[in-house]
């Protein structure tokens, strides 16, 4: 035979090309949308400065947390290319150790003592919540996703959905269906009026507690030996071990690494929400996820980062686009979807390329 | 003969690195053309250009008079050009036959309805389909294979396996990346043989990439040299073996000084 | 004892007894009651079995063997009561250094585990004698559970009445159990201890080596319970009392999963033609022989065989994780909801006035809304698809995720058009001919029993496009997709049709469902389209097999059907769930019943992952046809 002729061109030349501008010309008209939507409604209520700041601080404290429980994902996504989804719930476990811990110093009264007493108290709660945490996050690690390092990728996310859904529901058979609430010690019940912004006690701590343990981890990832290893870990597993690296070992610190932090937002999230109960680790879980994917995923300050922005858009997004609060999610959810239409790498991505995505 | 393919100004930048730079080309039809060049010169990626995997920065690519800038690999594909890949891949976990039969995906035109539906004229071009991929693969070599799971035939069967989906899609222009890397010597013959027949039974025209230069040498009829992007030389094998550049390109410049005086003392 | 050993098998201690807290914590000694002690001993005892076994095989392999020569096809759990007759083997094996050193470690093992266990619960007795409520902290340790846990009743755990003699016998029976175990494996067989149950029933269900007469009881095997469970059915037949019901659906769950493997042990051609045939007819009459409630469970089964189709030819055929597939599950549940009940939304029913139609009569039946629910959720599914038509693995299944929390937050909060949180009300029933099913068939089918059949006839149809689909050149050109989607566009795919297409053609299935799953209930409310939807039906095709329709049902049924029949057992339903998805991740990531070829590995070959070695996946005992062919790396990417 020889060549038949060509098919005639069916399809018009909608190439890759014109895919492209066509999401990009989208993307455009998003914005304009956006900020037709602020401009003309959001500002037009007419809302005091003092309000505006009030959610933007708010905002930081929620994006603190969320930056603490991203950098989770973060961590464990840049070593094992793997996203664990149970990570939330990791955090939920810290939270509600962390109720138990501070019913217990409540009935010493340790909370009514004189301050130093209290912080003590309140470092030994995150502490224990910390604790609780590791514990499980090393437990999961080695249970649930260590036997599948080999396996395709789909595997492991399953497997991780499975442990999800048992933690959550232990959790539920364990201490019941009905929300656990933290009661704040009077010392840091109250809080700072500057002018008409009110800065709650509580809302500076976690903001603070949060950008400490993320310099704190910024410095063990940098300077450390340890640190070292796990960046060479990431960077190629296989040669890292040929180099001597304890490629297990680097794992398993990173899952406690992760799952400290995630402990330490359960308790102060605990604090900031008042409740915690079964699912409460599941929909924050997601919106750290958020935050990483927008700052990048396997990037460390892009986690950081993403978290801040992606608290700051759902604090002020109802109010600026002027909808009702409850669709703080739906915007939270829009924005990674949009973020991975538009910068599959995220806002500070950097290597990770298209193909990972 | 005519231009089949004909390579104009040519540019592909990554980053800041000019992976093809400025190349012109002629492919005739009909014919058997190499491309060579030191490793990392920019012939997988001229090729990939070819096939739409990159968009060229500048330049333009006409295969029988159109041009191909901007379509996507399957309409290039569409247009008769076909291809293999350097490090093979195949999709793994289909066997032969079905390899062969995805090579005809855009040449079977039956709608999903009458898929469903088996209706007589789809299932008569499916039968078609399958004793058109069955000729293939004869034709390469790998008769009685069909039913093998690609990723269990041998390495040099599975070279073959990849010009046979090729040759599915019916190309009139067919890419071979360096289609006898890894063969060990009689491998190599039989592919020499095959691409001779590509040409003389299926009047495809073949455009190659290889290091081997015994096959190089032996089976083009014009042989183009790339080194850092650039095209450097261009012409028949023996033209492009007396080549002073090329010898510097492949062996340093102080080898070719040696070489080239030697070729004058000749 | 080697020391190593002993460390060893304190650390099996700890962990059992780490299990059993677990067990203990979520309240299962309460559930059973009096026998809790022993039972929870004989779990123990379980555990300490898989936990030795392994180790003794582990290490030397061949010495093991050799010792086992002589006991094979015993099963372990007999050599207790044989002791007496057998008890010159054992002494032999008692001498015999390994069997020695075996027993010491489950001694020590279930010593360990023993001892704490009664420790914790010598300590939580002594709270709860002196009147120190545990349950408003941990849900579960109620005096009822901390009695069934000891042996006692909950008054004397109260009264702080429990006796040192009751501790000593959890330590005694945990360590008997840790003895037990220990003993079993000793005496266990060899050639049980390669291959797991699950794989090794499955391969005698498909392979050739099944004898032609257990070839035939298999075919057998799912007639005759469908003709018990009519039988069952009859007025004045009652069987094991009041249980009568959830018997007879266990029994129809089994008798549709048995069909399949009836189906598979058949020979291809006439007679699996044959089987096939009489299968369908016997599951179709099923409608009318059970009740109400077992028809709404199975009717959800299908609705879910359905759900499941659809989604596997996005994942499973086209390779794309999707966890957002509830969105189109909801819209035809939603589309239909608007066109077929009255008052559906406060905007709908405003726009029906405005257009002067009265809004209290159903817009639509349920076959003309058929066509629209199913476009609907098929421009959804091309909508939803177009964004993400370069995204892959892990980002694809968070953003459909995403979609599917944005559309269920919607459905929630657009109040004038879904009616929120209050849900849509009196959806209308599928009629035929204008008549409701139950006219028609004299009282013989019930509504459920007419929705279960309106499921069965769906989800026969949508198996086959699915199939037929999957056998054409699109199937193929899904599945080359999948493998690689760069070579797959090269070699003339044309990538964003075909990719549409999957999410269109998996949307219009889960939109039939959603249609149906409507009609069922009648109500439906935000909540009911929940990510646990998207979960559980991926959850049923991985657990059936991905990329085989035969799995899938089997999936469905054992997901949705099962957790049904536990009705008592509900709040551990999901926990149960959970804990089986991680490990038949672990231990059988293809699926009960895998399709033949297409191994669970969606993630493209290329991609870095989980750094992907076929060598160690080759091993695994599994369902080949063709020889293994896993895909390594074969297609790395060549840049420049």
């Amino acid at each position: 035979m020889t060549s038949s002729p060509v098919k005639a061109q069916a399809a018009g030349r909608d190439g890759r090309a014109s895919l492209k501008q066509f999401t990009r010309a989208l993307g455009a008209a998003i914005v304009v949308l956006v900020i037709w939507r602020v401009t003309t409604v959001g500002l037009a209520e007419g809302y005091p400065a003092s309000f505006w700041i009030s959610q933007a601080l708010n905002g930081l404290v929620l994006g603190g947390v969320y930056a603490l429980v991203a950098l989770g994902y973060t961590l464990v996504y840049g070593i094992l290319f793997m996203i664990n989804f149970a990570h939330g719930e990791v955090m939920m476990i810290g939270g509600i150790t962390g109720f138990f811990a501070l019913q217990f110093a409540q009935a010493r009264g340790w909370m009514e003592g004189p301050w130093p007493v209290v912080v003590v108290a309140l470092l030994l709660i995150m502490f224990i919540g910390m604790a609780a945490s590791v514990l499980i996050g090393v437990t999961l690690e080695r249970l649930a996703y260590r036997p599948l390092r080999q396996a395709p990728r789909l595997v492991p996310l399953i497997s991780a959905i499975g442990a999800s859904l048992f933690l959550q529901y232990s959790v539920l058979l364990i201490f019941g269906v009905s929300p656990h609430s933290y009661r704040k010690p009077a010392l840091i019940s109250g809080g700072l009026r500057l002018g008409d912004v009110f800065i709650p006690y509580t809302g500076a701590i976690i903001f603070i507690t949060s950008i400490l343990l993320m310099l704190a981890l910024y410095f063990i990832i940098q300077r450390t030996k340890l640190g070292r290893a796990m960046r060479a870990v990431a960077e190629d597993r296989s040669t890292a071990s040929l180099m001597g690296v304890d490629v297990n070992a680097v794992i398993v610190v990173t899952f406690m690494l992760g799952s400290a932090l995630a402990g330490a937002a359960g308790v102060m999230l605990g604090f900031h929400n008042t409740v915690v109960k079964f699912n409460s680790g599941f929909i924050p879980g997601l919106k750290a996820f958020t935050a990483a994917v927008l700052g990048g995923i396997g990037n460390i300050p892009g986690a950081m980062f993403g978290a801040l922005i992606l608290g700051l858009i759902e604090a002020i997004g109802p109010s600026a686009l002027g909808i009702p609060t409850e669709y703080k999610d739906v915007i939270a959810f829009t924005m990674l979807v949009l973020i991975l239409i538009f910068r599959p790498t995220g806002l500070f991505g950097e290597v990770l390329s298209e193909k990972k995505a | 003969m005519t231009a089949l393919l004909s390579i104009q100004q040519v540019t592909k930048v990554f980053g800041g690195l000019t992976a093809v730079d400025s190349v012109d080309l002629e492919i005739a039809e009909r014919s058997i053309s190499s491309l060579i060049g030191p490793n990392g010169a920019g012939k997988t990626t001229l090729f990939n250009c070819l096939t739409g995997l990159h968009r060229p920065e500048a330049g333009e690519i006409l295969f029988s008079g159109r041009s191909l800038i901007g379509l996507r690999p399957d309409e290039i594909t569409d247009r008769g050009v076909a291809r293999t890949y350097q490090n093979i891949r195949l999709f793994g976990r289909m066997t032969a036959l079905e390899n062969v039969l995805v090579g005809q995906h855009l040449r079977l035109q039956a709608s999903h309805w009458s898929a469903v539906l088996r209706t007589s004229r789809q299932q008569a071009e499916e039968r078609a389909a399958r004793e058109f991929g069955r000729e293939l693969l004869d034709f390469v070599g790998l008769g009685g294979r069909e039913e093998v799971v690609s990723t269990n035939l041998p390495y040099g069967d599975q070279r073959l396996l990849e010009v046979a989906r090729a040759l599915g899609s019916r190309p009139l222009l067919l890419l071979l990346d360096e289609p006898a890397a890894g063969m060990n010597p009689s491998e190599t013959d039989r592919m020499m043989d095959l691409v001779h027949r590509l040409r003389d039974e299926k009047g495809v025209t073949v455009f190659l990439i290889e290091h081997d230069m015994k096959v190089v040498m032996s089976i083009s009829e014009s042989v183009a040299v790339l080194d850092y992007g650039e095209k450097i030389a261009e012409g028949t094998p023996e033209e492009v073996r007396s080549n002073a550049r090329v010898i510097e390109a492949y062996l340093g410049p102080e080898v070719a000084v040696q070489e080239a005086a030697g070729n004058a003392i000749q | 004892m080697p020391l190593e050993s002993a460390t060893r098998a304190v650390r099996t201690g700890l962990v059992a007894f780490a299990f059993l807290s677990y067990l203990i914590l979520i309240g299962i000694p309460g559930r059973i009651g009096g026998p809790a002690l022993p039972v929870m001993a004989l779990i123990a005892a379980l555990f300490f079995w898989v936990k030795l076994r392994r180790e003794s095989i582990e290490p030397s392999k061949e010495a093991t063997g050799r010792g086992q020569d002589g006991f094979e096809g015993k099963p372990g759990w007999e050599i207790g009561p044989q002791a007496a007759s057998n008890g010159s083997r054992v002494r032999e094996l008692l001498s015999s250094h390994t069997g020695t050193a075996l027993v010491l470690k489950g001694l020590l093992a279930g010593l360990t585990t023993g001892l704490l266990i009664a420790i914790v619960s010598g300590i939580i007795a002594a709270a709860m004698g002196n009147g120190i409520a545990i349950q408003p902290v941990l849900d579960k340790i109620v005096p009822l559970n901390a009695a069934a846990l000891i042996g006692v009743s909950p008054g004397q755990i109260a009264q702080a009445d429990v006796s040192f003699a009751r501790f000593l016998l959890q330590v005694l029976l945990f360590t008997g159990a840790g003895i037990l175990a220990a003993l079993a494996v000793t005496a266990g067989s060899s050639d049980l201890t390669h291959a797991a149950p699950v794989g090794r029933l499955t391969r005698h269900l498909s392979g050739p080596t099944l004898t032609s007469a257990g070839r035939y009881a298999g075919i057998a095997l799912p007639f005759v319970l469908l003709a018990y469970i009519a039988w069952l059915g009859l007025p004045g037949v009652t069987a094991f009392g009041t249980n009568e019901g959830t018997v007879r659906l266990l029994l129809t769950l089994i008798a549709t999963g048995s069909g399949l493997f009836a189906l598979r042990l058949s020979r291809p051609g006439r007679e699996q033609l044959a089987v096939a045939v009489l299968l369908g007819l016997g599951v179709v009459t099923m409608p009318f022989i059970l009740d109400q409630f077992q028809n709404s469970v199975m009717g959800l089964v299908f609705i879910f065989v359905m759900m499941g189709l659809g989604l596997n030819i996005v994942v499973g055929y086209a390779g794309l994780l999707d966890l957002g597939y509830v969105a189109f599950f909801a819209i035809g549940a939603y589309t239909y909801a608007f066109l077929s009940a009255p008052f559906s939304s406060p905007y709908i029913s405003g726009l029906l006035t405005l257009l002067g139609i009265s809004p209290e009569s159903p817009l639509l039946g349920y076959w003309m809304a058929l066509p629209v629910a199913m476009l609907t959720a098929a421009v959804g599914g091309i909508l939803l698809g177009i964004p993400v038509l370069r995204m892959r693995g892990d980002y694809l299944a968070i953003v459909t995720l995403g979609f599917g929390e944005i559309i269920r937050l919607f459905m929630l909060n657009l109040g004038e058009l879904t009616n929120g949180p209050r849900g849509i009300l009196e959806i209308s029933q599928p009629a035929l001919f204008g008549l409701t099913p139950v006219d028609v068939t004299f009282g013989l089918l019930s509504s459920q029993g007419w929705i279960f059949l309106l499921a069965l006839i769906s989800s026969a149809l949508v198996a086959f496009v699915a199939i037929r689909l999957n056998e054409s050149r699109l199937g193929r050109a899904w599945f080359a997709m999948q493998e690689d989607e760069d070579v797959a566009e090269a070699t003339g795919v044309h990538l964003v049709r075909t990719k549409l297409l999957a999410f269109a053609i998996g949307a219009t299935f889960a939109g039939m469902a959603g249609q149906l799953y409507a009609a069922r209930q009648i109500n439906i409310f935000p909540e009911n389209f929940s990510l646990f939807v998207s979960i559980d039906a991926l959850a049923l095709i991985i657990v059936g097999g991905i990329g085989s329709p035969a799995g899938i049902v089997l999936g469905a049924l054992a997901l949705k059907g099962l957790p049904e029949v536990l009705r008592g057992v509900d709040e551990y339903r999901i926990v149960t769930f959970a804990a089986l998805l991680v490990i038949m991740m672990i231990v059988r990531p293809d699926g009960i019943l895998p399709s033949a070829r297409r191994r669970i590995q969606l993630a493209d070959p290329d991609e870095p992952g989980m750094d992907s070695d076929p060598e160690t996946r080759e091993e695994e005992p599994g369902l080949t046809v063709n020889g293994d062919a896993f895909a390594d790396g074969s297609g790395g990417r060549e840049e420049q």
